[in-house]
């Protein structure tokens, strides 16, 4: 997955929707209305009947809680609601009743309602322990890193709370922290049977452990489904896991083994819908999403993930084999139908480069076609990705399905849709050759690595606010390094993590070799592997060495600039300072000795750039195209500066790199007419007539109101590529069009002249 | 039925022959400098590119800073239409912001500002059977629906008094006319419609590329918009009143007719017989080009 803060491209695998795959429907809090007990009992053990006649015999009880959870027992969601909320109004000191209701509010997704009644209980009671849990749940919900001490604060109060261990394991094996899970399940376990309590959230999560670490989960599946033969949630919760460790097929299975044991499992539903989205069968996930909204219209995963299904119509869907190496893949691409023929030459080229590029280092073939989804939305994208609109990211992997960003959706020069497409291209081989075990740091780190490497925009990048975290001493172990992207400690620690992850990968090219690389990537092919153990196998080393030599490796290389972080500020100012008040000549020094100290930072304001500027206000033109050819081969993309450079170049007499600056900045802005325009003339002129066609070909598609100057281009490329007859329609179509324009006037009248010689 | 087409094919063309073009452009009040800059700017480059049209800087009147004041305006106003004959063509361009309160717009300029029904006032004054008002400013397409006669083209940068932010318009109405950008037909003339065409689609791809939300949906209102030049580029820029030229233009016509005959067969014609078709006319077209550019060069 590709993040987006500034400019930096991050990547994260989706875990977010299969946070909302179950409600809690087991009420642990002791202070539970002792009359509901039977009706519990008769609900835990799936005699729904039973438990629906038990339950109603109390919707009419005088006593309004327990009147509430009758009715949310038996579906009167809006009623309960109701209840729930006069009977708080009506008694401001009451805790228990308030933290029910705000369950409530959890089961049906409203988690910032849910959280602040659980936060209204703890300020009336401030040791409420199930207020804690309650919390702590939405923060889980939600990957917030407050979910765990939470929980740890809690348990070192009450270690007698059978909740607190099913959450304190949960947030655990997220983390792959199977010793620990376990341990808090084997205690939650035996607390749930002093209690009496329904042991069936135990059996599922130790099935999820047991699955983990690739052994049967099958005897406490069965286990569970003995206690209640309409227990889906442990299945669902099995699907949960096997999303969060990006196994959406197994996934997949799971959930409709869930549905199986109980059709109206809405929230299996749901998410079956959204993995099935993932996996890029949109009409078998269409049908289990408007199932799941006919039982559960309060999901907004759900209600958006309809609406994008409602829009898919929209896109064009293409199949292109490209051929790598003697071998043959296929490209899918989901393109929107306003900008598929414009994005869809730049998409294949870009893959199938991906494909060559990446088999070849990672030793893994593409075993299915991938699919290239690009959404000129960010919400649509957003909800194909997480089913809930505005997340902060660019780009998402499942498997062999890409889907991000189109460049139309975002602003020129905000994103490198080029570079997000490659990153996320690695994913699919860090992922499908490990069969989805790669820890995600791994993935993150040869996504990263692979973009400053071999991608579009080649250039270690490393903004400011990550040296800032290394000066600070906030990089993570490699160990734990899965930590800092699932639930992160400080505000931008994910996006720390990803380029601590691709410095990492940067670190181990530099001490053993690229190949050594590839080695760590496929310890992972086998199950059961931590991060630990692979760094040992790979490296001979303990993780603890290999955290000390990469922190000499950061040192060795970012030094200089650690010990000169206050010369940097200084004179990145300076040179800011001068630049606003045209002090040109006064911008020179600082700007150099800013690049100098750090020529990583190619993000917006890039020392390089302000230099460039300076320069070639003072007429120092050769100079100042030195400075941003320094700045785009350190990584940087901008299209405004790109765009200069190439008309410097031009004026300089270099018009071959002048082009190549242009090629490039197709895969940043490749929207912009004018560019294809001056593109198809230039490699016209230099006799490469197959691309000079690309370019007026996806012109004609950007201007369908001004055809004749695209097709008058396509007949003279045509016509250079021996196209005779092809050439002759494009120039007609031109003239069509626009019967004055002369240029295609005489092009017509030299072909026809020629013909004519000929015969 | 011939001679009625060709007849309709010539008064459809935009046409200068013994007709003069004038042009009337203010810059009205920027309010901070670098609107008062680019308002300067934007006017005097398009005055430029009127005098190039017009072959005659006194058909061309600008009026910026102080020269933008109520009564300077009306007074050049009414100078310069007297000068303005009825086969005459005008133009008129208002750059700048404009205001308006649900009864009246206002044109922002140094001292009182000058109303909607002021201006109305003052174009119908124009005796030229073909005119043109581009009002570039906020609030612009208050004024649309009033300004409209017959014989006017009448362009606004917004659709309705409610856009009220400072247009992009006028950057873009620049381009048009100073270039061969708009000129979609390559016929080497840019007429109102393919100007406001290009206009309305630069200023949408502007917003679009900075995911901006559009604070401006220009309009566009009158029946010649297609016959109205407002720009004349390449050798067309030479045609003056030759008869030989106007004899062969007027072939040309014919031509043309041709070819939206052939292009109204497509669909019932083969692939290569629609091309040989096409081929033939657009051949016969291409070198009559030839000979009306040589007469043009003459000349």
């Amino acid at each position: 997955m590709t993040r987006r803060p500034a400019r930096l491209l991050l990547s994260l695998l989706a875990t977010f929707a299969a946070s909302s795959a179950f409600a809690q429907a087991i009420d642990y809090d002791p202070r539970r209305a002792p009359e509901l007990r039977a009706c519990d009992e008769h609900q835990h053990h799936g005699r729904v009947d039973q438990a629906r006649v038990c339950y109603s015999q109390f919707i009419n009880s005088p006593n309004p809680v327990l009147q509430a959870e009758a009715l949310w027992a038996t579906g009167d969601l809006q009623r309960a609601n109701e209840c729930f909320r006069d009977f708080v109004q009506a008694n401001a000191r009451a805790v228990q009743p308030r933290i029910r209701w705000a369950r409530l509010f959890l089961q049906t997704h409203q988690y910032n309602d849910a959280a602040e009644l659980f936060r209204d209980a703890l300020k009336i009671f401030p040791n409420d322990p199930h207020a804690k849990i309650g919390l702590a749940r939405v923060l889980a919900e939600r990957f917030e890193g407050e979910a765990g001490p939470l929980i740890e604060e809690v348990l070192r109060e009450h270690d007698d709370l059978v909740e607190a261990h099913l959450v304190s394991a949960q947030l655990a094996l997220e983390a792959g922290q199977t010793e620990a899970a376990q341990k808090a399940l084997e205690r939650a376990g035996d607390l749930a049977a002093k209690q009496k309590l329904p042991p069936l959230e135990v059996f599922s999560m130790r099935a999820a452990i047991e699955t983990s670490r690739d052994r049967d989960p099958q005897p406490w599946i069965k286990r569970a489904l003995d206690y209640n033969p309409r227990y889906g949630a442990v299945y669902e919760q099995l699907a949960h896991f096997e999303i969060m460790r990006r196994r959406y097929r197994e996934a997949t299975a799971l959930l409709q083994r869930a549905i199986e044991v109980q059709p109206d499992l809405w929230s299996a539903r749901a998410e079956l819908g959204s993995n099935l989205l993932r996996l890029g069968q949109i009409d078998e996930a269409r049908q289990q999403l408007q199932a799941a909204y006919s039982g559960d219209p309060y999901s907004p995963t759900t209600v958006n993930s309809l609406r994008l299904l409602d829009r898919i119509d929209q896109f064009d869907v293409s199949s292109t084999p490209v051929a790598v190496a003697g071998d043959t893949y296929v490209v899918r691409l989901r393109l929107h139908r306003s900008e598929s023929s414009v994005l869809e030459p730049y998409a294949i080229d870009l893959v199938q480069q991906g494909i060559a590029t990446f088999s070849r280092r990672y030793g893994f073939k593409l075993q299915e076609p991938v699919t290239v989804e690009l959404y000129p939305d960010h919400d649509d994208f957003a909800v194909r990705v997480a089913a809930l609109p505005g997340i902060g990211l660019l780009g998402v992997t499942f498997g062999y399905v890409v889907a991000m960003d189109s460049p139309s959706g975002r602003a020129s020069g905000d994103f490198h849709w080029g570079s997000t497409l490659w990153h996320e291209l690695a994913h699919v081989f860090t992922l499908e050759a490990t069969d989805h075990r790669v820890p995600r740091w791994l993935s993150e780190g040869i996504s990263v690595f692979e973009e400053w490497r071999t991608g579009p925009t080649p250039g270690v990048v490393v903004p400011p606010d990550v040296i800032t975290a290394l000066n600070e001493d906030r990089f993570l172990p490699v160990s734990d390094l899965d930590g800092g992207f699932i639930r992160p400690a400080y505000p931008n620690q994910i996006q720390v993590s990803y380029v601590q992850a691709g410095l990492i990968c940067l670190f181990i090219e530099q001490r053993w070799g690229f190949e050594r690389l590839s080695l760590l990537l496929h310890q992972f092919d086998r199950a059961n592997v931590t991060t630990a153990a692979a760094v040992q196998s790979a490296f001979k080393m303990a993780p603890a060495d290999f955290d000390k030599e990469f922190d000499a490796f950061l040192h060795s290389r970012y030094g200089a600039l650690l010990a000169g972080m206050n010369e940097w500020q200084s004179q990145y100012q300076a040179a800011r300072k001068a630049i606003q008040s045209e002090q040109w000549a006064d911008a020179i020094a600082p700007a150099k000795r800013a690049a100098e100290l750090y020529p990583e930072h190619v993000g917006p304001g890039s020392p390089n750039l302000l230099l460039a500027r300076s320069l070639d206000k003072l007429g120092r033109r050769a100079e100042a195209i030195a400075a941003v050819e320094a700045y785009r081969n350190a990584g940087g993309w901008d299209p405004a500066a790109l765009r200069e450079l190439a008309r410097w170049l031009d004026e300089a007499g270099r018009k071959q790199d002048a082009t190549a600056v242009l090629q490039a900045l197709n895969y940043a802005d490749p929207l912009n007419p004018e560019q294809h325009v001056e593109l198809g003339e230039r490699l016209l002129a230099d006799n490469r007539a197959e691309d000079s066609l690309r370019e007026f070909r996806v012109l004609l598609a950007l201007r369908e109101h001004d055809q004749a100057p695209a097709l008058f281009g396509a007949a003279r490329a045509l016509y250079a590529l021996g196209d005779r007859a092809a050439s002759r329609r494009n120039v007609l179509d031109a003239l069509a069009a626009a019967p004055h324009y002369k240029p295609a006037q005489d092009f017509l009248l030299k072909i026809v002249e020629e013909r004519t010689k000929n015969e | 039925m011939k001679t009625f087409f060709i007849a309709a094919t010539l008064l459809a063309l935009p046409t200068f022959a013994g007709a003069a073009s004038f042009t009337f452009i203010v810059a009205g009040l920027g309010g901070e400098p670098e609107y008062e800059q680019r308002f300067r700017e934007q006017a005097a480059s398009l005055a430029a590119a009127a005098e190039k049209a017009a072959g005659d800087k006194s058909r061309v009147v600008l009026l910026t800073g102080e020269q933008a004041r109520r009564e300077s305006v009306r007074r050049e106003f009414q100078e310069f239409a007297a000068k303005i004959k009825p086969a005459d063509n005008v133009t008129v361009v208002l750059i700048g912001h404009g205001t308006y309160d649900g009864e009246e717009y206002r044109f922002n300029v140094p001292g009182a500002d000058i109303t909607g029904g002021e201006l109305e006032q003052l174009f119908d004054r124009l005796p030229a059977k073909q005119q043109l008002i581009v009002n570039a400013t906020s609030a612009s397409g208050a004024t649309i629906d009033r300004w409209q006669r017959p014989e006017r083209v009448v362009i606004t940068a917004t659709k309705s008094g409610g856009e009220r932010t400072a247009t992009r318009f006028a950057q873009y109405w620049l381009q048009a006319v100073s270039s061969d950008a708009a000129d979609v037909n390559k016929d080497e003339t840019v007429t109102a419609a393919e100007a406001f065409d290009y206009t309305n689609r630069q200023v949408a791809a502007s917003y679009k590329s900075e995911v901006a939300l559009a604070t401006e949906h220009a309009r566009i209102a009158g029946e010649e918009t297609a016959a109205f030049a407002v720009a004349r580029i390449g050798s067309s820029a030479l045609s003056g009143s030759d008869p030989e030229v106007t004899a062969l233009l007027a072939q040309r016509g014919k031509i043309e007719q041709d070819l939206e005959g052939v292009k109204g067969r497509k669909a019932a014609l083969s692939q290569d017989e629609y091309y040989d078709e096409l081929e033939g006319v657009l051949v016969r077209l291409a070198q009559l080009q030839k000979q009306i550019d040589a007469k043009r060069v003459v000349q």
